[in-house]
């Protein structure tokens, strides 16, 4: 015992006795582990790593797809602000149509009443003037009335007769 | 053992041997400190290569440690909860895949073709020393977790039902970290033990499946360790109400 402790300390070195130092057990255990183990944990780490590529393409997918529809919305929202740019000046033109529409009608409508206005005193006038004459007319006729009976006598009725006669004649 | 040849000739078998270092006036296990140091050299190339070049697509190592990650985030949400599992992820990350790659470089890796002046290197996390260290870093974390977290309000939770809980709230401050140190340290010392002794016993064949047993064992302990570790900060941040 005190001897082969005593030729233990001698220092550092090798030992290569195959029994002594297990080596043989040993090669057969790493040996097992060598070819057990990849297939064991090979097969985990396998699936773990296709699962986050599944992952990372289904992400990548969805970013995709995200993206596209981002760039379709902004392109119907682009489309919509032209639609409403359109629509706007549309209406501007329109309006200004109306406007010019109206402005046109109120013209003609105040050319028309003046119109009116001038005919109807035109008619005033022609109405009073012919009121006048019937009124003149009248009074023409009431003095000739008045002045008759005095004027006209039996000779001068025959005489008129009689002209009115010849006249007749003529006729 | 080195007198009887003839009826133990395959191997011999120490244990309580240790590579002394000496640091001032601490003697330090050194074959612990030099496996440590080469299973955390090669976690951290394995991290560092794995995350140098991270596409989109993940593909080999990178794959591995995506999903390494994920458990453990799983892990640590389940036990700490969704509000504060964020800050102890790393914590509970670095516990599992220390422990984890401690036990099975210790079982994987031909050591003992490495003669030492004293002592054999092997898992690190076979030393007490170790497991220790990571239970105390434990309860330092549920203690820092908590009244971070909750202030004084923490200790509330000794009196948490009832006060007749106090007593047996700061014993078991004391119990987390012996279980967590003891049940590490036991399990992965049994588990090298058990194979030396098989393999000093009857050096072929029947050790093999003993070693698998001890890979599955070491692979559970790793997350035993880090879900306790997880748990008792989910349990000093939790609210009760």
């Amino acid at each position: 015992m005190t001897s082969s402790i005593f030729l233990a300390t001698q220092g550092f070195g090798l030992n290569l006795n195959l029994f002594e130092t297990n080596v043989l057990n040993l090669a057969v255990v790493i040996f097992g582990l060598y070819k057990f183990l990849p297939n064991f944990l090979g097969g985990i780490l396998e699936r773990r790593r296709s699962g986050i590529l599944a992952d990372l393409k289904d992400a990548e997918d969805r970013l995709n797809e995200a993206t596209n529809s981002l760039a379709k919305a902004r392109e119907e929202l682009a489309s919509a602000e032209q639609k409403a740019s359109k629509i706007r000046s549309d209406c501007k033109v329109r309006a200004e149509a109306i406007r010019l529409e109206s402005e046109k009608r109120t013209v003609e409508e105040m050319a028309r009443v003046k119109q009116g206005a001038a005919s109807d005193l035109n008619a005033e006038a022609a109405r009073v003037s012919n009121e006048l004459r019937k009124e003149a007319a009248k009074l023409a006729i009431e003095k000739a009335l008045a002045k008759l009976p005095s004027k006209l006598d039996d000779s001068a009725q025959s005489k008129f007769l009689s002209q009115s006669i010849n006249n007749m004649g003529k006729d | 053992m080195g007198f009887t040849p003839f009826i133990f000739p395959f191997a011999e078998l120490e244990v309580g041997q240790h590579l002394y270092w000496q640091l001032g006036n601490i003697r330090i296990h050194g074959q612990v400190f030099l496996t440590s140091w080469l299973l955390i050299g090669a976690l951290l190339t394995l991290v560092v290569v794995g995350t140098k070049k991270m596409e989109r697509d993940p593909k080999g190592v990178q794959n591995l440690l995506e999903f390494l990650w994920d458990y453990i985030r799983d892990l640590a949400r389940t036990q700490i909860g969704e509000k504060v599992y964020r800050d102890w992820m790393p914590f509970i990350g670095t516990l599992f895949l220390f422990i984890f790659v401690s036990n099975w470089g210790g079982a994987l890796v031909p050591w003992r073709l490495i003669r030492l002046p004293s002592g054999e290197l092997g898992a690190p996390t076979a030393d007490i020393n170790t497991t220790v260290a990571l239970a105390l870093l434990v309860s330092l974390s549920y203690f820092y977790a908590g009244l971070s977290n909750k202030g004084l309000r923490y200790f509330e939770y000794y009196v948490h039902p009832t006060p007749i809980m106090l007593p047996f709230k700061i014993v078991e401050d004391f119990t987390k970290p012996l279980s967590l140190s003891f049940r590490l340290f036991g399990n992965i010392l049994a588990d090298e033990l058990v194979v030396a002794v098989l393999v000093f016993l009857v050096p072929l064949v029947l050790p093999v499946p003993v070693m698998f047993l001890g890979l599955f064992t070491s692979a559970i302990q790793a997350l035993i360790f880090a879900t306790l570790a997880a748990y008792y900060i989910g349990e000093a941040v939790e609210e009760h109400h």
